[in-house]
């Protein structure tokens, strides 16, 4: 594939982990010489979970595990904002906690710390079967304020606030599933799951979805599931997802019965052959590289990350070559961008280590 | 009859055809931490995942209730640790695994295009020439994996008394890779084996230093005393350990050692003199010489001969001169009788006097390095190699075997069986499957012997059956089980069908795990394996009240037929009549249903009555002519359609009186109504049959559709006319 519009390949670091990683988020930090992440691990000597953030030294080949925390069980989705993380379990259960940089806000000293690690306690904690029944999908946080949405295989979507009372907004008795979930304005949120559905929620009119979104794919062999949303926050009335078979597509709220592909298997159209044929685990809109077309109207797609099973992580377009970033011999499982730098990319392979893009 | 008891045991004994040693002395010992109070009164074993013992730990019920508040017993596993020795962390036996995967599938993937090849060219391919070559390229990117990436330090400083040098950590592992590499593959080396072993045992001695000294064992301690010795020359270590280091050839070392001589401080040169000069003298001599190579690594000394005559004139030479020095006048002026007799003592060792060279010695690896270098320079051939190396053997017999020395014992018998099984034994499956590689090179004969099919073994090959142990290994882990296909699928004969019973094996209760599992099953083009996925994953999730994601991948796999069954299970739960309200849960899974392309049996029902309801209740709202046609016109066809359940024809029909009645004209037809009428009574014979579902509409509901229809007929015939 031909790397189109980067003049110089991006600095690889890859650094082995003892654990299976099962996400990875960036940490917002003070400085940008001492960055911090946060990862959910799962060590399988010991078959124990845990839920850790790591400092990487300014050379970024090494990481310092500075707080650790045991989750119930495996963490099936992280979500991060500056102020709060949020991670959700296989059980069903939903921990939110404060990063490092508001804990120093209240009053915690982090300077002693580095040497060993300490341990850290969620401030919200949302368990039970009223709560989730099975594994929860997805969880977001709302950027700058502090619910969290989460959407769970049993087919339920409930808000959970600060204080750690949740209300439900609709329940799906199990007859469908939610994989994953997007905030897109401070009462409107996206969720997607089985058949390549997304619904649009407006919290303040429960009991269903304001819109449906069921794409005529009469290709046949391309539905599956989403396993990620992104929403830009300029752009609130698309919503961009990734799921099985390579596809990845957005949905225009303007235009519901049409997505617009950006890759998938099976599409006649020749701009947009797969970059991947099986399954797409994140996307994220990627604002670091620039459209080549430059009227930006409102309708085209910003260029968009995404990582996938067969092991690429790569940049598209709408109408454009993809970059291809990594191609790794194994799975790229989840990634995340450095929103304070986004010329930064972590990611979390397969094969239990950790790869860390600087772009030029 | 005691005679017979006895021949029939002496029989047993003799008739074994290898005689079973077992390994007392190897017991080891694993602490088990459980954390339980004493009195444990029962302990069962039984195998866990993989190479694990799953240890139930059981203590006595609590006869009152007032009990410590113990637990009752725990289960811990235990990991019995396999493999070479040094590697034992799983973490990095893990590391291995995955970074041998693309190397081993670029090669396997290149052996099949050079076969396919070469039978399309009918003649003997060129690729028989350069495939070590390829072979080299694999096995360069094994030996990466292999090293130990925590040490490597420079120091900045090079301190003067430090006279072993420390770098990569060595591993047995990639000891063992590199003796295979350098007899199977490297074809280049072939030429100076023996001082490619020399080269070797400099890397790897301070593994074989277990019970029995090493010369790096030797030096390590001297070099620990260094410091404190005032005057180094006095001491017999110091000797000892130089004429230790030439006769292995550590030529380096030993110079730098001489150099550490007390005769070259400043302030002894001057009565001293001659002393000193005999020291460099011998240190000079031992850097000039000669070796029979193509180059030396930096920083090594000696100087390097590739052709064989260029060679021998310098070692005659060299001998020479060293003859010279031996006899010469100077010795008698040295007063310093360690030092003379230290120097001689390395002139005997560079002369090749086999008695000095034996004492210098400690393993019989050294013994035999010292042969190359000093005696036998000139030895090639695996036979020579062999019989020295018995001769070795002989003189320096080793207490217990170490694994290395055995392999290189079964390289240079050439007997490939038996380095097979030193590797297994030593190093594990892991080093078996990916050695064979090294082995068939460039020998045709280990080629022959490893792809011959033996029907004692299910027709497989030697080949085959280490890939197989080794497939088996990483299955036995839930994180290598992903690259246990690799394995697999180079596997011609059992390969697939385990690759499948793998695949079946995997768990269903996580989509991430799940589709994992079918991208799989895409890359190898099972189709039938990746359906049946999908079949046990729907009726898992359906089971568990997960009823949207069962019906999902049922209609993934285009199960039709269980895909019917549920569907009676689930218009029970529909109720036996929907109400709009209801019908809000539904329509996630409805839209679900929606979609053309895939079948959904019976349950595409549920997609037409929602489309009936909504334009039904279109008509309701509109209150016009077109709305309401279309609502009857889908509830004719709803009515028709054979798979809707019958149970639901009346309540539909109850649903539709405002069609039915519908102000103005009649919606259906002379021939509609009929067969609305016709659905009426096939209704109300089933209803005396047992078995039937009684709906519970209002009493009159039957009643009142009969009369609509009948109303309607009129209406419809009169129009008709």
């Amino acid at each position: 594939m031909a790397i189109t519009n980067l003049p110089k390949p991006p600095k690889i670091h890859r650094i082995p982990q003892p654990k299976f990683i099962d996400a990875i988020r960036w940490l917002s930090s003070p400085s940008p010489f001492q960055k911090s992440f946060i990862t959910s691990l799962y060590d399988s000597d010991f078959h124990t979970p845990s839920l850790e953030i790591h400092s990487l030294d300014p050379s970024k080949t090494l990481t310092t595990a500075l707080f650790s925390w045991t989750p119930p069980s495996r963490i099936s989705s992280l979500k991060s904002t500056p102020s709060l993380f949020a991670a959700s379990t296989f059980l069903g259960s939903l921990h939110i906690f404060k990063t490092p940089e508001e804990m120093s806000v209240l009053g915690n000293d982090m300077s002693d710390l580095g040497s060993k690690t300490s341990d850290m306690e969620p401030v919200v904690s949302v368990v039970g079967r009223e709560f989730h029944v099975g594994s929860v999908g997805g969880v977001d946080l709302m950027e700058g304020g502090s619910e969290c949405v989460s959407v769970g295989e049993d087919g339920r979507v409930n808000l959970v606030d600060e204080r750690g009372d949740f209300r439900r907004v609709f329940d799906g008795n199990g007859l469908v599933s939610y994989s994953a979930v997007k905030w897109a304005s401070p009462s409107e949120f996206v969720t997607g799951g089985c058949g390549f559905g997304l619904q649009w929620w407006d919290h303040r009119k429960s009991g269903a979805a304001v819109a449906q979104f069921k794409g005529n794919w009469d290709h046949g062999t391309t539905s599956g599931i989403i396993h990620s949303i992104d929403i830009h926050p300029s752009r609130k009335h698309t919503c961009l997802a990734g799921g099985s078979s390579g596809t990845v597509f957005a949905w225009d709220l303007r235009r519901q019965q049409e997505p617009i592909i950006l890759s998938s298997i099976g599409s006649s159209d020749t701009m947009t052959h797969p970059l991947s044929e099986s399954e797409v685990w994140e996307v994220q809109y990627d604002c670091y590289t620039k459209s080549l077309n430059s009227n930006i109207s409102s309708s085209r797609i910003l260029p968009a990350m995404i990582c996938s099973e067969d092991g690429i992580l790569a940049v598209i377009g709408q109408g454009e070559e993809p970059t291809e970033l990594l191609a790794e011999p194994c799975a790229i499982n989840s990634f995340d961008i450095d929103c304070q730098n986004p010329s930064d990319v972590i990611c979390s392979l397969e094969w239990e280590s950790i790869v860390i893009l600087s772009r030029p | 009859m005691p005679d017979v008891a006895a021949d029939s045991a002496a029989s047993a004994s003799g008739g074994a055809l290898v005689p079973f040693v077992p390994d007392t002395e190897i017991a080891v010992v694993y602490p088990l931490h459980h954390g339980l109070k004493p009195p444990i009164t029962r302990v069962s074993i039984s195998w866990a995942r993989g190479n694990n013992l799953r240890v139930s730990l059981l203590r006595n019920p609590p006869y009152n209730s007032d009990s410590d508040g113990e637990i009752g017993g725990k289960v811990v596993e235990v990991n019995l640790d396999s493999g070479a020795a040094d590697v034992r962390e799983p973490v990095q036996w893990r590391r291995i695994a995955y970074g041998s995967v693309t190397p081993f599938a670029l090669l396997q993937s290149r052996k099949n295009s050079a076969s396919s090849l070469s039978k399309l060219q009918s003649s003997p391919s060129p690729f028989h020439l350069d495939w070590w070559e390829h072979v080299m390229e694999y096995s360069k990117d094994i030996k990466e994996l292999l090293g130990n990436p925590k040490s490597n330090y420079d120091p900045l400083i090079e301190d003067p008394k430090e006279v072993l040098k420390k770098g990569e950590e060595p591993t047995s592992l990639k000891a063992a890779w590199e003796l295979m590499e350098m007899f199977y593959a490297d074809k280049l080396c072939q030429s100076w084996l023996p001082e490619r072993l020399v080269d070797w045992l400099a890397d790897y001695d301070c593994l074989l230093s277990g019970d029995q000294p090493t010369v790096h064992s030797k030096l390590v301690e001297f070099q620990g005393t260094l410091v404190t010795l005032q005057v180094i020359e006095d001491d017999p270590k110091y000797w000892e350990v130089i004429s230790s280091a030439l006769a292995i050839g550590w030529l380096e070392i030993v110079v730098k050692l001489l150099r550490l001589h007390g005769s070259y401080q400043l302030d002894q040169l001057g009565h001293r003199e001659t002393e000193n000069g005999l020291v460099e003298t011998v240190a000079v001599l031992i850097s000039m010489m000669p070796r029979f190579r193509p180059e030396l690594k930096n920083g090594k000394l000696g100087e390097c001969f590739e052709a064989k005559p260029d060679f021998m004139k310098a070692w005659e030479k060299w001998r020479e001169q060293i003859t010279k020095l031996d006899s010469s006048a100077f010795w008698v002026p040295c007063h310093h009788r360690q030092t003379r007799e230290g120097l001689k003592n390395l002139i005997q060792i560079m002369l090749g006097n086999t008695k000095i060279l034996c004492t210098a010695t400690a393993h019989w690896i050294e013994l035999y390095i010292s042969h190359f270098l000093f005696i036998r320079p000139f030895t090639a051939g695996l036979e020579g190699m062999y019989n020295l190396a018995q001769k070795c053997v002989q003189m320096k017999p080793m207490s217990s075997p170490h694994k290395l020395l055995q392999l290189i014992i079964g390289i240079i018998g050439e007997n490939t069986e038996v380095v097979l099984a030193e590797c297994s034994r030593g190093f594990g499956p892991w080093m078996v499957a990916h050695a064979i590689e090294l082995l068939t090179a460039r020998s045709d004969q280990a080629d022959i012997l490893l792809h011959k099919e033996h029907d004692d073994i299910g027709g497989i090959s030697m080949e085959e059956l280490h890939r197989l142990v080794y497939a088996q290994v990483l299955t036995s882990h839930f994180l290598t089980w992903q690259i246990a296909p690799v394995y697999l699928t180079s596997c011609m004969k059992q390969g697939m069908s385990l690759l499948e019973f793998l695949l079946y094996r995997q768990p269903a209760q996580h989509n991430q795990l799940l589709l994992k599992n079918l991208e799989i099953c895409r890359l190898y083009e099972l189709d039938h394996v990746s359906s049946n996925i999908m079949k046990i994953a729907g009726v898992y999730h359906w089971k568990h009240g997960r009823k949207g994601l069962g019906v999902f991948w049922l209609q993934q796999a285009r199960d039709e037929f269980l895909l019917n069954k549920i569907a009676r299970h689930l218009f029970d739960s529909v109720g036996k009549s929907i109400s709009s309200e209801s019908f809000k849960q539904w329509e996630g899974l409805i839209e679900l249903l929606g979609s053309e392309s895939k079948p959904a049996g019976s349950l595409e029902f549920l997609h037409k009555y929602r489309d009936f309801k909504k334009s039904l209740q279109q008509a309701c709202d509109k209150k016009t002519l077109d709305a309401a046609r279309h609502a009857a016109d889908s509830l004719m066809s709803l009515m028709k359609n054979p798979s809707t359940p019958q149970r639901f024809w009346l309540p539909l029909l109850y649903d539709s009186l405002t069609l039915l009645t519908w102000s103005g004209r009649p919606l259906l037809n002379v021939s509609q109504t009929n067969l609305l009428l016709n659905k009426l009574q096939e209704l109300s014979m089933a209803s005396v049959r047992p078995g039937f579902v009684a709906t519970d509409l209002p009493a009159e509901a039957l009643n009142s559709v009969r009369l609509a229809l009948a109303t309607n007929l009129g209406r419809a015939i009169l129009e008709e006319q």
